[in-house]
C-alpha cells in the first residue's frame, strides 16, 4: 500500500495532496434488559484525498483503494474548480516532514479476545443490575471496541502509519415506580486501551443500579439561579462545552468580529483559572500521537491564570492567523476531512478543599456526574446525572433533572473556587461537532465553584 | 482488482452454511459543496460502498458489516462468530411482500453537478449578506444517491435508488455581548422541491426579529412550539411509541393502547409513503413494506412502531419501521432498529397570527440545545432555549436570552394544549409539523 500511496502522491498535480487510508477491526455488544441487542464483529477500510489548488480544498472520499490515483485526480479536478470561486485562497501553516511508524501495545489486544468472552463479560454486567430490584425495569449495557491501523501522507514527505486503540463502557439502568416516575442512571467511560480497561467493572454496574434507584426517591429541583459546586466529572464537561469549543479557531478564523471578541489577553476567568487541552496523557481516549494532518500533539494553555492564552489551530487555521498548528486537527473517520478538534481538555487543580467550598454556602447545588452539554459560542449547556441539595453548608436530599446554562462571557468569571482535586476522565460517546461524530476525546477538572447559574426546571 | 461477489451470489453461498441470512448491500455518491464565511470553500465527492449480513445459525442471530466487498471470508466469519454467541432468533426475514407506491428517485438528481450545487448554495450566501453583509454566513447544498440491495434467504430481492438533495446555511452575528447563531435547511429527495430563497428568508426574518433582546420571567406560562421547537415536544413520543420500549415495559404508554390521554385535537401519524420526503421509502431496511400509521388519534393511542424483532418479541407485526439508523439518515453499519420514517402532527383551525393574537404573554420556541435533556422516556424536558421570543399582547417584542423551559410533555398535551395552527412545515426533513401551544410550561431566567 506505501508504494500504491507515494505514486499517487508524486503524480498529483495539486499545490499540495494529502492521503489517509484507515482499517480498523471493531466489535459491539449491547444488552437491553435480557435481550442481546447486538453482537458484532466488522471491520473497515477506506480512504479520502484531500488537494489543494489554488487556495481551493477538493476532497475524495472512497472504500476501494484499487484506483488511488484516480482518486487523486477527481479530487484535484474538484479543487480546480472551487479555486475559480475563492475569494481567498486556503494556505497552510509550514509544518516538518514526518517519517513515523506509531505501534501501540495494550494489555489485552480486543482482536485477540473472543466475541463470546466479550459477551459473556457484559451479560454478567447487565445482570447484576437487573438482579439490584425489581424496580429496575430496564438496562442498557453497551461495550464497543475499534482498532484503527491509520495511514497517512502527503506531498511535502510526511509518511506516518499509526495504530489507534479505543473501548468503551456504557452501563445503564431504569428504574420505574408507579406510572410515571422513571429515572435512569448510568456509567460511561472510555480508555485507550485494551480489553483489559472494562474487566473487573462489577462496582459500576452496581452504582448504576443503585443511583437508577436513588433517584425514584429524589426530589426534582425547582427552576433558579444557584450557586453551585459541580464535581469533577461536570467541571470537565463543563469546560469542553463552555470554553473548549471557543478556543477552535475554525469557526472565527474568517470572522473579524469574533476574532475582535475573542483576543488573545482577553480576561475571561479568576486569576486561579488556568484550562490545558493536552495531548500528552497516556492511556486517555484522543492521545493519539499525531493529528490528521501529521502534525505531533502538544499541550496548549487555553486559558492561563484567567487569560485567553491560545487557540487550537489546524495548519488552516494557523496560516490565516499567523500561529502554529497545535496538532489539532483531527478526523472522526476516513469519511472525513479533519476539523479543529480538543483532545484532553480540563481545569488545572487549584487550592481548595470540598469541605471550604461548601462552607458559606447557604442554599446551592452540588451537581455530579454528566449526560452531555452542548453550545452554541456565547451560550452552553451541560446536564448532570444526578445532584444534592447544599443547605447551610452541608449536603442534603438527592435532586433530579438538573440542567444547568449560562454564558461563556459571565460564567468564568463566576467560577469562585477550584479545587485540589483534578481528575480526567474519558466517557462513552465522544465529541461531536459538523457531522463528525463521536471523537474519542476526554474532559476533566477539580471540583469548582460557580455562582449565577441558570437551572431549569420545575416552576417554583 | 479484486474479484467483488454480487449480493445476491454471495447470499447463496452463505446460505449453505447457515439456516437463514440476509445482506444489505448500499452504495452511495455524495457530492457536499461548502462555503464558509460568504465564500466557496471545498467541495467533496462521497463514494463509499458496504455490507452487512445478518444471519440466523442455529436458531441464533449473527452480525457483520464491511466495506471492503471483496473480503467474503471475513465477513461471513465474523456473522458465524457472532452467532455462535448470539440472541435466539424470534423472527423469520421476510419473503417479497407488496408495497405502496412510493417515489423515491429523482433523475434530476442524478446530474446534478458541482456547478448546479454551487449555485445553490450561492443563491442562499447572496440573499442573506443582501439583508446583512456583516453576518458570518457558511452554508451548504449536497447531493445523495443511494443504490440499496436487500436480499434473503425467503426469496426476497429488492432493489432500490434513491436521492437526496438537502441545502442549509448557519449565520452567526457576532456583537460585544452579543453572539447569536441561526440555522435552517431544507431536504428533499426531489431537487424542484429544494427552495433555497426561502431558506434564506427564513434566516432574514429570524435576524430582524432576533435583533432585540428583551428579559424574560421565571415562571410557568404559555409557550409556541415552532418548528425545530417542535422536536422537543416530539422526542418523548419518539422513545413512548417505539415498540421496543413498549415491549421492555419502559414506555409511559405502554398500557394506553385504545386509551384517550390526550387532548382530542392532537394526532400524530408515521408515515413512510409521502412521495419524496427524505424519509420515505417503500420497504423498510429488512424489507417490510411501509405504510401510514396513525398512532394517536384524536388523543386515543392507536399503535407503536416495530421492526422484525420487537414485533417477533411483543407478538405485534412489523410496522416497516425497522431502519439501520435513526432520523438523521441510512446507513448499512448499524442492524436494523425502530426509527420514524416522517413523523406528521395534524394541523388545527387557527392561523399562527391569531394563536399568537390570543395570547397575552407567551414564549415562541423556535429552536433549543440539549433537545432530549431531562427525562424523554418518562416524558420530561428541559432546554435552555437557542432561538425564542417573547410576545406580549399578540405581538413578538423581542428575542429571549439565558432562558430554560422546563414540563412534561405528556402533561402538556393532556389538558394544557392551547391550539394548533392551521398552517404546518416541514422541520429538518423528517417532521411535518404546525406550530403547537400549550399552557404551564416552566420557564427559568436569569
Amino acid at each position: 500500500m506505501r508504494d500504491q500511496i507515494l505514486r499517487a502522491l508524486e503524480r498529483s498535480r495539486a499545490d499540495y495532496t494529502e492521503i489517509r487510508v484507515e482499517r480498523e477491526w471493531r466489535t459491539e455488544v449491547i444488552y437491553r434488559k435480557d435481550n442481546l441487542e447486538n453482537l458484532e464483529a466488522s471491520s473497515e477500510l477506506g480512504g479520502i484525498v484531500r488537494c489543494l489548488v489554488g487556495g481551493g480544498w477538493g476532497i475524495a472520499v472512497f472504500n476501494s483503494l484499487d484506483d488511488l490515483e484516480r482518486r487523486v485526480e477527481d479530487a484535484y479536478r474538484i479543487a480546480k474548480a472551487v479555486s475559480t470561486k475563492v475569494s481567498e485562497k486556503a494556505t497552510l501553516a509550514p509544518a516538518q516532514a514526518v517519517q513515523d511508524e506509531v505501534r501501540v501495545t495494550v494489555k489485552k489486544d480486543p482482536r485477540s479476545v473472543s466475541l463470546r468472552q466479550k459477551q459473556e463479560l457484559l451479560q454478567k454486567y447487565n445482570e447484576l443490575m437487573l438482579k439490584q430490584s425489581d424496580k429496575i425495569v430496564s438496562t442498557s449495557a453497551r461495550y464497543t471496541d475499534s482498532f484503527k491501523e491509520v495511514t497517512y501522507a502527503n506531498s511535502e514527505g510526511t509518511f506516518i502509519v499509526e495504530e489507534r486503540p479505543d473501548v468503551t463502557l456504557l452501563l445503564s439502568a431504569t428504574a420505574r415506580e408507579g406510572e410515571k416516575n422513571i429515572q435512569m442512571g448510568a456509567e460511561s467511560h472510555g480508555w485507550l486501551a485494551g480489553f483489559e480497561a472494562v474487566e473487573n467493572q462489577e462496582e459500576k454496574a452496581l452504582k448504576a443500579a443503585q443511583r437508577a434507584l436513588d433517584l425514584l426517591k429524589a426530589k426534582p429541583v425547582t427552576a433558579g439561579v444557584y450557586t453551585a459546586i459541580l464535581d469533577p466529572d461536570l467541571a470537565g464537561v463543563f469546560i469542553h462545552e463552555a470554553f473548549g469549543h471557543l478556543c477552535e479557531a475554525d469557526f472565527l478564523f474568517k470572522n473579524p468580529r469574533l476574532q475582535e471578541i475573542l483576543k488573545i489577553g482577553r480576561q475571561f476567568g479568576v486569576k486561579e483559572l488556568n484550562v490545558v487541552d493536552d495531548g500528552y496523557l497516556p492511556g486517555l481516549r484522543g492521545n493519539f500521537k499525531y493529528d490528521d494532518e501529521g502534525t505531533l500533539r502538544q499541550k496548549v494553555y487555553l486559558i492561563k491564570n484567567g487569560v485567553l492564552n491560545s487557540f487550537l489551530h489546524s495548519r488552516q487555521t494557523a496560516a490565516k492567523m499567523g500561529a502554529q498548528s497545535t496538532g489539532n486537527a483531527r478526523a472522526v473517520n476516513y469519511q472525513f476531512e479533519p476539523i479543529v478538534r480538543m483532545r484532553n481538555t480540563y481545569i488545572e487543580a487549584g487550592s481548595a478543599t470540598f469541605a471550604q467550598m461548601l462552607k458559606d454556602i447557604d442554599y446551592g447545588i452540588y451537581a455530579c456526574g454528566a449526560f452531555g452539554g452542548q453550545t452554541m459560542i456565547e451560550q452552553f449547556t451541560f446536564e448532570a446525572m444526578y445532584a444534592y441539595e447544599i443547605v447551610r453548608g452541608q449536603v442534603g436530599e438527592l435532586l433530579r433533572d438538573v440542567v444547568l446554562t449560562g454564558n461563556v462571557f459571565e460564567t468564568l468569571k463566576n467560577i469562585e473556587m477550584i479545587g485540589n482535586d483534578l481528575v480526567i476522565k474519558g466517557s462513552a460517546g465522544g465529541c461531536g461537532k459538523d457531522g463528525q461524530f463521536p471523537l474519542p476525546i476526554t474532559t476533566g477538572g477539580p471540583h469548582i465553584r460557580v455562582r449565577n447559574l441558570t437551572i431549569g426546571g420545575k416552576a417554583a | 482488482m479484486r474479484n467483488q461477489m454480487r449480493a445476491p451470489d454471495l447470499l447463496e453461498r452463505v446460505a449453505t452454511q447457515t439456516d437463514a441470512a440476509e445482506i444489505y448491500e448500499l452504495h452511495s455518491v455524495e457530492l457536499p459543496v461548502r462555503f464558509r464565511a460568504g465564500a466557496l470553500e471545498s467541495v467533496k465527492v462521497v463514494e463509499t460502498a458496504g455490507r452487512a449480513l445478518r444471519i440466523i445459525k442455529d436458531g441464533r442471530l449473527g452480525f457483520s458489516t464491511t466495506t471492503d466487498l471483496g473480503d467474503d471470508t471475513n465477513l461471513l466469519q465474523n456473522a458465524l462468530e457472532s452467532a455462535r454467541s448470539g440472541d435466539p432468533a424470534p423472527f423469520q426475514f421476510p419473503a417479497k411482500q407488496p408495497a405502496p407506491p412510493v417515489q423515491c428517485f429523482d433523475p434530476q438528481v442524478e446530474h446534478l453537478d458541482e456547478q448546479r450545487l454551487i449555485a445553490l448554495g450561492e443563491e442562499i450566501v447572496e440573499k442573506i449578506r443582501a439583508y446583512d453583509a456583516t453576518v458570518q454566513i457558511d452554508a451548504w447544498a449536497v447531493k445523495e444517491l443511494e443504490e440499496v440491495t436487500l436480499c434473503n434467504t425467503s426469496g426476497l430481492e429488492l432493489v432500490s435508488r434513491r436521492t437526496v438533495v438537502s441545502v442549509g446555511a448557519s449565520v452567526t452575528r457576532a456583537q460585544e455581548g452579543d453572539i447569536l447563531i441561526i440555522y435552517d435547511q431544507d431536504t428533499s429527495r426531489r431537487v424542484d422541491k429544494i427552495d433555497g430563497a426561502a431558506v434564506a428568508q427564513r434566516i432574514i426574518d429570524r435576524l430582524r426579529l432576533a435583533e432585540k433582546v428583551v428579559p424574560a420571567p421565571t415562571k410557568a406560562m404559555p409557550v409556541i412550539f415552532y418548528r425545530g421547537g417542535v422536536l422537543v415536544l416530539l422526542m418523548p413520543f419518539m422513545m413512548g411509541l417505539d415498540g421496543r420500549n413498549v415491549f421492555l415495559g419502559v414506555s409511559p404508554l405502554r398500557e394506553k393502547l385504545h386509551q384517550k390521554v390526550f387532548d382530542e385535537r392532537f394526532s400524530l401519524i408515521d408515515d413512510g409513503t409521502l412521495d419524496f420526503a427524505p424519509r420515505s421509502t417503500p420497504y423498510d431496511d429488512e424489507g417490510t413494506p411501509t405504510a401510514r400509521k396513525s398512532l394517536i388519534e384524536n388523543g386515543v393511542v392507536k399503535g407503536f412502531l416495530y421492526d422484525l424483532k420487537s414485533a417477533a418479541l411483543a407478538k405485534a407485526q412489523p410496522t416497516g419501521n425497522g431502519f439501520k439508523s435513526g432520523f438523521m439518515g441510512g446507513g448499512f453499519r448499524r442492524p436494523p432498529g425502530i426509527a420514524f420514517t416522517s413523523g406528521v402532527i395534524s394541523p388545527g383551525e387557527k392561523s399562527l397570527d391569531q394563536i399568537l393574537k390570543d395570547l397575552d404573554e407567551a414564549l415562541f420556541v423556535e429552536n433549543v440545545m440539549q433537545l432530549g435533556g431531562g427525562n424523554p422516556l418518562a416524558g420530561e424536558f428541559s432546554n435552555p432555549i437557542s432561538l425564542g421570543f417573547l410576545v406580549r399582547k399578540g405581538e413578538i417584542v423581542g428575542r429571549v436570552k439565558n432562558t430554560m423551559i422546563a414540563g412534561n410533555v405528556y402533561d402538556l398535551l393532556k389538558d394544557k394544549l392551547i391550539a394548533l395552527s392551521d398552517r404546518p412545515e416541514w422541520v429538518f426533513g423528517f417532521v411535518h409539523a404546525p406550530a403547537i401551544a400549550v399552557d404551564g410550561v416552566s420557564v427559568a431566567s436569569k
